[in-house]
């Protein structure tokens, strides 16, 4: 019984409920061209789903994401290799991610569009390049974390420079690795939709930008609903899994 | 095999001296502690016998090899630390079979002899747990387990029961003498505590305060009475904590 409540999470359901309904009421003042009825939202995502548009912008903007924030995951995975073999590439990348960590999301959007023009490359190059140092910089702390005492050990038993790596480092750096990618995936999202504004005829960004264009905005509604969907959907079933496998030792 | 472990006139210094000149010799198959008062460079001059700190002055040889410097001896060293330093992510048995790679054991005999080991140390049925999942005391076996597995020619102690309980502590004690006993390995315990290396060790060496040299060395073949002897021992390191600190003010 008290597993159930916890699972329908009954007060969350409830100041829902209130929010939806101050919505109806704002929705009727205002107009739906402000802010559109919560039934206008949900027939508009029957909608997508029915017509199956849904998925041509979404697969659009996780192939992207895909591509951008994959290769940002595979560069900071060499950082952390790196930084691993040499103290010197250690400070070095350390220097450089806080750079790159204090640039704006808009920097990477213009200067891209410059390079790339308006093609998917624009989108992709942006999201690499704000993902980068945060998937990174948790790699390279989880990898200043590695704890000296067993890497010692591992001195002791006379262990090679690769059964240390694959027996101490890399499993004391997957917990950093699988929380920067959390939110490196996070942020992939939200950044690759905002570059997607720009210069591309599809994906969750375009779409929602050409439904504000035309007016619709119950669809502007329907596709912010939608990436929440992939937000959680990827957390639960992708990240909360990983997660709850590295947890099995402790 | 046992081998036999040479420290001449090794000396540390971390900016002040830490160790200033301390020799002796270990004959194969003895059980020898390092004793003395707190911060006297006990644990730094068994890194440095283990190799994991090079020495400042003097060298150490394992059976006539030098331990220090570039070319490594070939002489097999088993550490068991203050903590048992074990892997987390790994079981029991995943632990000691670990250490057995680097000597070119492989498939079932690695895993016999983890699991031999595993049982000696009293963790028979314990071989597939995952450290957090057993006590502490039976992270320590383990942790003896791994160092006896390499069959090593010199077996380094660092104050190994320090972190468990009285009753514990015993047993343990009992069962380094019973391993010592079997195995007939060369044993170098650092402890502080005295009872502990009368009960176990057949040498005792006592340090003196910082900088340390060697204030004593007493073969513990029991021509001194148990009791009397911790009273000896007490005597000395009282002794030493006041030559470094002052005399103790009485009031």
């Amino acid at each position: 019984m008290i597993d159930w409540k916890q699972k329908l999470r009954l007060p969350t359901l409830g100041v829902a409920a209130v929010i939806v309904a101050g919505w109806v009421l704002l929705s009727w003042r205002y107009g739906a061209y402000v802010l559109p009825s919560p039934l206008a939202v949900a027939r508009g995502f029957v909608d997508i789903v029915a017509t199956g548009e849904i998925w041509r912008h979404t697969l659009a903007s996780l192939g992207r994401i895909l591509v951008g924030f994959g290769g940002a995951v595979v560069v900071a995975l060499l950082a952390g290799l790196a930084s691993f073999l040499s103290r010197t590439a250690r400070g070095v990348i350390h220097d450089f991610l806080s750079v790159l960590n204090s640039t704006s999301v808009f920097v990477w959007i213009v200067i891209s569009i410059i390079w790339f023009g308006l093609s998917n490359w624009a989108p992709i190059f942006t999201t690499f390049m704000i993902t980068l140092p945060v998937v990174a910089s948790n790699l390279v702390e989880g990898v200043e974390n590695v704890d000296r005492r067993l890497l010692e050990m591992g001195d002791v038993y006379r262990l090679s420079g690769r059964q240390k790596f694959t027996a101490i480092v890399v499993p004391s750096t997957l917990p950093y690795l699988v929380a920067g990618t959390k939110v490196g995936f996070g942020l992939a999202l939200k950044v690759s939709v905002v570059a997607e504004i720009f210069g591309v005829t599809s994906g969750i960004g375009y779409i929602m930008n050409y439904s504000r264009e035309i007016l619709a905005t119950q669809m502007v509604f329907v596709w912010a609903l939608v990436m929440i969907l992939v937000m959680t959907a990827t957390d639960t079933l992708v990240f909360n899994a990983i997660s709850r496998r590295l947890d099995r030792w402790r | 095999m046992a081998v036999t472990l040479e420290v001449a006139e090794v000396g540390k210094d971390f900016l002040i001296p830490v160790i200033d000149s301390v020799s002796f010799g270990v004959e194969a198959g003895e059980f020898v502690c390092l004793l003395g008062p707190n911060g006297c460079g006990k644990t730094t001059l068994l890194r440095i016998v283990g190799g994991l700190e090079p020495p400042t002055r003097g060298r150490v040889l394992l059976g006539g090899e030098p331990v220090s410097g570039s070319g490594r001896h070939t002489k097999k060293v088993g550490v068991v630390f203050q903590e048992d330093r074990l892997l987390p992510w790994k079981t029991l048995r995943e632990n000691v079979e670990l250490v057995l790679e680097p000597l070119g054991v492989t498939g079932a005999a690695r895993r016999a002899t983890a699991d031999r080991q595993l049982r000696l140390a009293g963790l028979a049925g314990f071989e597939d747990y995952h450290p957090a999942r057993v006590s502490g005391g039976m992270r320590q076996r383990a942790a003896i387990a791994r160092a006896l597995a390499i069959e090593p020619d010199l077996l380094l102690m660092d104050e190994p029961f320090g972190a468990l309980d009285a009753q514990n502590r015993r047993i343990m004690q009992a069962e380094v003498r019973r391993i010592w006993r079997e195995t007939g390995r060369t044993i170098l315990f650092v402890t502080h505590a005295i009872d502990e290396a009368v009960a176990i060790g057949t040498t005792l060496i006592m340090l003196s305060a910082r900088p340390s040299r060697i204030r004593a060395t007493i073969a513990n073949d029991g021509r001194v009475e148990r009791g009397t002897l911790i009273d000896d021992l007490n005597a000395m390191i009282m002794d030493e904590v006041e030559r470094q600190q002052g005399p103790a003010s009485t009031s």
